[in-house]
């Protein structure tokens, strides 16, 4: 599927993540790939864009395609269909957050298996007016804090 | 490597820094899991029968 073919009111709700792997601590064993091929084959997502990001210890930013990689194994029928979404003002914002010296992923999907049920919505009348993730932290100091609390009976 | 021709000139899509998620950070440091306290949120997203939020 391309994206030129995908109707907006059929496009899922599209997220990204960003990865950094600190200097030295990175081991590659192709699970990563595995599991990401496994998402696409199985319909959940669809990669749109992917790039590699290194930050000098000076902290200069690097962007690579996925495309410049040797030896893509699985990532090759991925890196044909990717959409570049990512303009190259996006590199410096994406790395902002990395530590000099690190390297870091930056991979962007849609979430395939959301959009029947957005359509639906939409259809339904329904509008998006709010979306996010709930940190496994939050849920856990929550959790605590109910355990306090029936700790000191308040 | 420069980037593909084609992201020069573009809006981007991220649209201010970001910033340093400790969650996922966290979640992707090698390791052991924290076994107790995945036992604890795996028993708050459990579904509960009569569960009462109040």
């Amino acid at each position: 599927m391309i994206m030129t073919s995908v109707s907006l009111d059929e496009l899922g709700p599209v997220d990204y993540v960003v990865v950094e792997f600190p200097a030295g601590a990175s081991n590659f064993t192709g699970e990563m790939v595995t599991e990401l091929r496994a998402l696409v084959d199985s319909g959940t997502i669809r990669v749109i864009d992917v790039l590699i990001l290194t930050k000098d210890a000076d902290g200069t930013v690097e962007a690579t395609e996925l495309s410049d990689v040797a030896e893509l194994g699985d990532l090759e029928t991925i890196e044909a269909e990717l959409a570049e979404l990512l303009a190259a003002d996006d590199v410096d914002n994406l790395a902002a957050a990395m530590e000099p010296g690190s390297t870091a992923g930056v991979l962007i999907w849609e979430n395939l298996w959301a959009a029947p049920f957005a359509s639906a919505a939409r259809r339904a009348g329904g509008q998006l007016i709010a979306d996010g993730r709930i940190p496994i932290q939050a849920i856990i100091a929550s959790i605590e804090a109910d355990e306090a609390t029936a700790t000191t009976g308040d | 490597m420069p980037l593909r021709p084609a992201r020069a000139g573009r809006v981007g899509v991220i649209r201010a820094p970001v910033a340093k998620t400790a969650v996922v950070a966290k979640a992707v440091t090698p390791g052991r899991a924290p076994v107790a306290k995945t036992a604890v949120v795996a028993a708050a997203v459990t579904p509960r029968v009569g569960r009462r939020r109040i």
